[in-house]
Formats: structure tokens, sequence, C-alpha cells
């Protein structure tokens, strides 16, 4: 495996290249999903993924993420639109024409079959002779390690143990696509936290494409080499983990992505890269290289929550500093993160967790914030 | 497991083998705590019997008792007013040296089983669409209870419903000649096995329908749809997801259906006319005449002949789908 760092910089890479319009890999050309007259579930999303990558659809609930991957697996049809899987067209093929295969929410193990019977059965449908499927969904058991689990009922198994089955159900298929619609929702945090890890690297020692719909951040930045975050049917961004985390490119993204102080105000100078911004009392310095704006014009900056530092008993003078009241002090072991108030304004700082003993019972207490120039980001309203 | 305290130091990698160890350990752990002392097994064995007998009680007074009432009956003596408790084979003398009772007890046995069958071909669509087709659980409610609505009324006004219905003069026959479809009015529509038959799957069919509903309601949606995502099309997932589990509802379903309509004698009275019997009527009959002791070892009989029908029905319900 690659160190933590390269792997980044080649996400970051990955990221930056615009995908190729046509040709390998799956992609969505103006897919649009309406439910009933005006209601767009999905809407007019276009998307490239290629082959042996790990592509992640996160965002709340009903923002079209589940809908989009039943749309490509072929669970629903969309209102219109085109799904291309290496530049052949998905449209009206059913879900049992499709090279795609999808790990369901609750798993869908089928309770009357065995475990064995459970990862044979694509296979078995495809007419594969018995002695030769029933070897491959042994070794299919065996990548998940549950090979001695094959005679029982999945009932007599973990929450874990369903869902490997799940998974070792799809892999036996050799499927072009691995569609994951919440796989990990169902399961324990713990479980949770270690099954996000497997996947990872399932998907790095098979070179599938997985496709993987989560309304989880913190699950998506850990497993995906790319996140689409999806917002009202609409695609808000498309990027690696990294670009998501730390430069978000709208007000959606930085909302939802949790964590990220949001400032609306007006731009008061522009010097240069250089832009001042007015929000209330606050002004606000930062760099926005390449970006069109105006003196007067109204805008968004975004402050990372673990970009700001905190002090006790200092006055807020300058630019990018602010006077905050301690509302609540929550304590999370690597970190503590403090909920403040700043005239009417909630924002949020993340310190170091050994800093904890200085903010213990220091509700109600007054703080200075203060962040770097280049920590602030313009957002696209 | 060490690797939970420092997850970034860990290559990542399949940790597949730590975590069934774990669960095995867990699963080990839970079974030394069942197994217990000596004092915790006698106490499960009373809580055990605690549970056991209310059933067992109901299972004494309202079928063993009178089974063995109706076959202690069948060897006792016949007198004018009823029977005294007389040890005799007489009754079952009688029953042997005649033919009429045999063939009567052989065709209500297939009689029932044909029953059984068209009450599974036409129940299961209804049971099918109801639970599998209607997605609303609102909707479900309420077309289950419209289909309930027979029910709300009695059993003898549902089958007395049918004369007027097939009658010479009734309305099937009315429409057909109204339609040219025949000449003359079909008395096979009335008092007739034709009619018996369709009157009892009338009556009878809904104790197919919902053991097959409630089973197939329980089938979850969306491993009908992994079906379909693992290459089975609409036939196979029918066959292979849909059909196995709702297997224990079919032989449930047939055998309240086989047993209810085995023992009728009401409705072969109203709707068979008196061209029609079974070995219900024969047992009725013996009874209006005060011939207790003979009714009961006709009626031995019958119930013999449904043990043997629920046994054949059990049957199928173990038919594992061969792989």
């Amino acid at each position: 495996m690659p160190e933590e760092q390269t792997l980044i910089e080649e996400e970051s890479a990955a990221g930056a290249s615009p995908p190729p319009p046509t040709g390998a890999g799956l992609e969505l050309r103006g897919l649009t999903k309406r439910f009933g007259e005006d209601l767009a579930a999905v809407d007019d999303i276009d998307l490239h993924i290629a082959h042996g990558e790990y592509v992640v659809l996160l965002g709340p609930s009903g923002c079209g993420k589940t809908t989009t991957l039943r749309m490509i697996g072929g669970h629903e049809e969309p209102t219109s639109g085109d799904i291309l899987l290496d530049g052949e067209s998905l449209l009206g093929l059913p879900p049992d024409k499709r090279p795609t295969t999808t790990v369901f929410q609750h798993f869908a193990l089928f309770p009357h079959r065995t475990v064995l019977e459970n990862v044979e059965f694509g296979p078995k449908m495809r007419g594969i002779p018995k002695e030769e499927r029933r070897e491959k969904a042994r070794t299919a058991l065996d990548m998940v390690g549950l090979r001695a689990m094959a005679d029982r009922k999945p009932s007599a198994l973990s929450g874990g143990q369903q869902q490997r089955v799940a998974l070792a159900r799809v892999l036996v298929m050799e499927p072009k696509a691995l569609l994951l619609d919440e796989p990990l929702g169902d399961l324990d945090r713990l479980l949770r936290l270690r099954m996000r890890v497997e996947l990872r690297a399932l998907q790095r020692q098979l070179g599938l494409m997985f496709i993987h719909v989560t309304h989880d951040q913190e699950e998506a930045l850990s497993v995906g080499d790319r996140i689409v975050v999806m917002h009202e049917g609409r695609i808000e961004q498309v990027a690696d983990p990294y670009t998501i985390s730390n430069t978000p490119d709208n007000v959606e993204v930085a909302t939802f992505m949790g964590d990220n102080n949001i400032f609306e105000g007006t731009i008061a100078r522009r010097d240069g890269d250089g832009i001042s911004v007015e929000s209330g009392e606050t002004e606000i310095r930062g760099h926005a290289p390449g970006v069109d704006t105006e003196v007067g014009q109204p805008t968004v900056v975004s402050i990372r929550a673990s970009a700001v530092q905190v002090e006790q008993g200092a006055a807020a003078s300058g630019p990018n500093e602010i006077l905050a009241e301690i509302d609540v002090v929550e304590y999370l072991g690597d970190l503590v993160k403090l909920h403040v108030s700043a005239g009417g304004r909630r924002l949020v700082a993340k310190v170091a967790g050994d800093r904890y003993p200085e903010f213990r019972n220091t509700e109600g207490s007054s703080v200075r914030l203060s962040w770097k120039e280049e920590d602030v980001r313009l957002l696209r309203a | 497991m060490s690797g939970s305290s420092e997850p970034e130091g860990r290559p990542a990698g399949l940790h597949v083998d730590e975590i069934v160890q774990a669960e095995q350990v867990v699963g080990e752990t839970a079974l030394g705590d069942k197994a217990g002392t000596g004092a915790r097994g006698r106490r499960g064995a009373l809580t055990t019997a605690a549970w056991v007998t209310p059933g067992a009680l109901w299972l004494l007074f309202f079928v063993f008792a009178p089974v063995m009432m109706i076959v202690l009956v069948s060897f006792w003596t016949r007198t004018v007013s009823g029977f005294d408790p007389i040890w005799t084979l007489e009754n079952y003398d009688f029953l042997f040296s005649s033919n009429v009772y045999w063939d009567q007890l052989w065709n209500s046995f297939w009689h029932s089983l044909v029953i059984v069958v068209l009450a599974l071909v036409l129940g299961f669509p209804v049971a099918y669409f109801l639970a599998i087709c209607v997605t609303s659980l609102r909707y479900q409610i309420a077309l289950f209870i419209v289909a309930l609505a027979p029910f709300w009324t009695s059993y003898l006004i549902r089958a007395v419903a049918w004369i007027p219905m097939m009658g010479r003069q009734g309305a099937l026959n009315t429409a057909l000649l109204e339609l040219g479809v025949i000449g003359e009015p079909l008395d096979v529509l009335l008092f007739s096995d034709f009619a018996v038959t369709v009157a009892m799957l009338q009556l009878y069919i809904l104790f197919m329908v919902a053991p097959i509903f409630f089973m197939l309601a329980q089938i979850d949606r969306s491993s009908l749809e992994a079906a379909r995502d693992l290459g089975a099309n609409a036939f196979q997932s029918f066959r292979e997801v849909i059909l196995p589990q709702s297997a224990p509802g079919i032989v449930i379903g047939s055998i309240f259906v086989f047993i209810l309509t085995m023992g009728e004698f009401a409705t072969v009275r109203i709707i068979g006319g008196g061209t029609v019997s079974s070995v219900g009527t024969i047992v009725q009959t013996q009874v209006a005449s005060v011939q207790f002791p003979q009714a009961a070892a006709s009626a031995v009989f019958l119930v013999l002949a449904m043990i043997v029908g629920v046994f054949v029905l059990l049957r199928f319900s173990n038919l594992r789908e061969e792989l």
C-alpha cells in the first residue's frame, strides 16, 4: 500500500485532470428522474467514472444519490438522459441483463437459502453447472473470510457477516461495476469503521469500479477516490476527498461537509488576488486568485473549523479576528470541538485534544478566534 | 485487537480473520453461559413446562378428549335413545360389510384434494396481488378486508345464496339464455357435484389466500430486487425466491381447505340437494337417526383419512428446492 501522502497526491492528480468524454468506463449523460410532474429526484447530471475507480455519491437523504444508483443498476428507469458503459447504452435493459450488481442497504439476503446457496444464486441463474458455481461461490466466500459459515442460514449470522455474504454474492458475478447502496448503514459504528477499510482494500485488490452511496461524510472521505457531492438532485462538486474537505466549491458542499464556518458579506476591497470581505463587524481577508469579483458584490466565504485558532483572554482588533463566547465544549478524544457564538453567529473551532484541560468548564467565557488569510475560501453562492 | 487503537499506523488490508475470530469468541462465551449449572438447568425445565402447559391443556380438552370420546363410542352398543357403554365390534362389522361408505370416503378424499388444488390455483394470484403488487400498506389492509367481506355474513347464508345464483331460473342461467350462449337452462349448475365444488371453493378459498398472503407479505422486497440484480428473470425470481418462501403458507392453507371440505355436510346438503352425498352427510344422517355408535365408527375413519391427507400435504413443505 502506498503511504498516505502519495495516495493523496495521486488522488489530487486524478481529480484535476478532466475525464475523457467517451469510451471506457461508466458515463451518465444528462441523467434525469422525475417522480410526478415537477419533482426532479435527479436533475440533469453528467458524470464519468473510470474502471477501477472508487466513487462515492454523497449527500443528505433525498438528494438523489440512491435514485442515481438505482438507475445505473436498472431498478429505476430514467425520465431522460443516458447511461453508457464502455460506450454502450444500458437504457431499457432490466437489472438481470446489466453488467452491474448491487449491494443493498439491508443486505437483501435470501432467508430460505444457506450462505453458500445465496452466493451461488447469481451463477446458478446464469446456468453455470453445479460443481463449477459451488467452487466459484467458495472462492468468493474465502475472499470475505466466511467459508466456514457456508452451510448456515443468514439469520444465524451477525450483521457484519451478513454484510460479507452480500459482498461475496455480488463479487461472484464478476461485475463491471459494483454498486453499493448505503452498504454500511445497518452496521454498528465500530464494525462500520472496520468494514469501510475492508471495502477500500477489497476494491484496490480487485481493481473494480465501485460506486458507493452514503450520507456519511467521514465514510465518503475514507473510501473514495473521488466524491460526488449531491444536493436536491444536482451535483454540487466532484473532487478527490482532500479537495472536497479543504476547498468546498459552494455553500451547499461547505455546509454539508460540516465543520465549516460560513460568513456572508460584501466585498469591501480588491487588491490583486487579495480580497477583503465585510461581514457584520468582522473583516475577513483572503486570496481569490482568478475569481472575478467586484467591490460591493455580496459574497460568501468559509473557514474550516480546524483552521481556526482559539485563544482565551485575548482582544480582537485586526482583520481575521473575532471575539466569541463559548456555548459548548465538546471533547472528542483526538480533538476538542468548541461551539461558540459571535454577534448572533454560530461558529465552530477544533483544537487539539490535549488542550481540553484548558477549555474544560469554560462555557460562557470569551475567546478570540483567528485564522490565516490562506485558509479563507471564497464560495460560489 | 491492537489495530483499533492506532488505525493510521496499520497497513490497510483485510482484517477478516481477526474479526471472524473475535465473533467466534463471543459466540463461545454465550454458549458457555447458556450451558450453566445444574440448578439453572432444572429451573429451565420448569420454565419450559410452564410455557408448554397451557397449550397442552388446550389440546387435551379440545382435540384429544373429543377424538377419544368418538373412538370410545364407536366401540359401544347402540340403544333406542343413544348408546350403552357395552363393548362391541358390531358398528365396524356393519361399516366393513358395505361398499357405500368406502366409495364415499374415497370420493370425498379426492373431491377435497381437487378443491385444494383449485383453491391454490385461484387463491395464489389473489394473495400474490395483495402482498406483492399492492405496495401501499393502507391499500393492502383495505383490500384484504374487502376480500374478507363474505365472512361478515353467516356461513349458511353464503351457501344458500348460491341457489338463486345457480338455479334453473337463477341469475347465471338467465344471463346465459339472454346472451344466447345456451338454448335451455342448464341443470348441472345446481344440485350437482359441479355446484358443490364451486360453492365450497367460494366458501373456503380465503383459508388458502390468508396464510399465503401472510407469508408473501413477509418477503423482503429488496430480496426480489436482489434476485433480479443477480441475473434472475421475472419467472426465475418467482420460482427461486417467492415460491420457496411462500411454501409454508401454501401447506397451511391446503391443510385448512382439505380438513374443512373433507368433513363438509351442510354445503353438500344445500347445494347438492339429494343428489350429492359425502362422508359428512353419511355421518350426519346416522346422527339424525340416533345411531351414535355407528356415526362414531364412520367418523373414526373420516378422521384417519384426514390425518393421511394432512401427512401427504406436509410432505410438500419438506420438499427442499433441488439444487
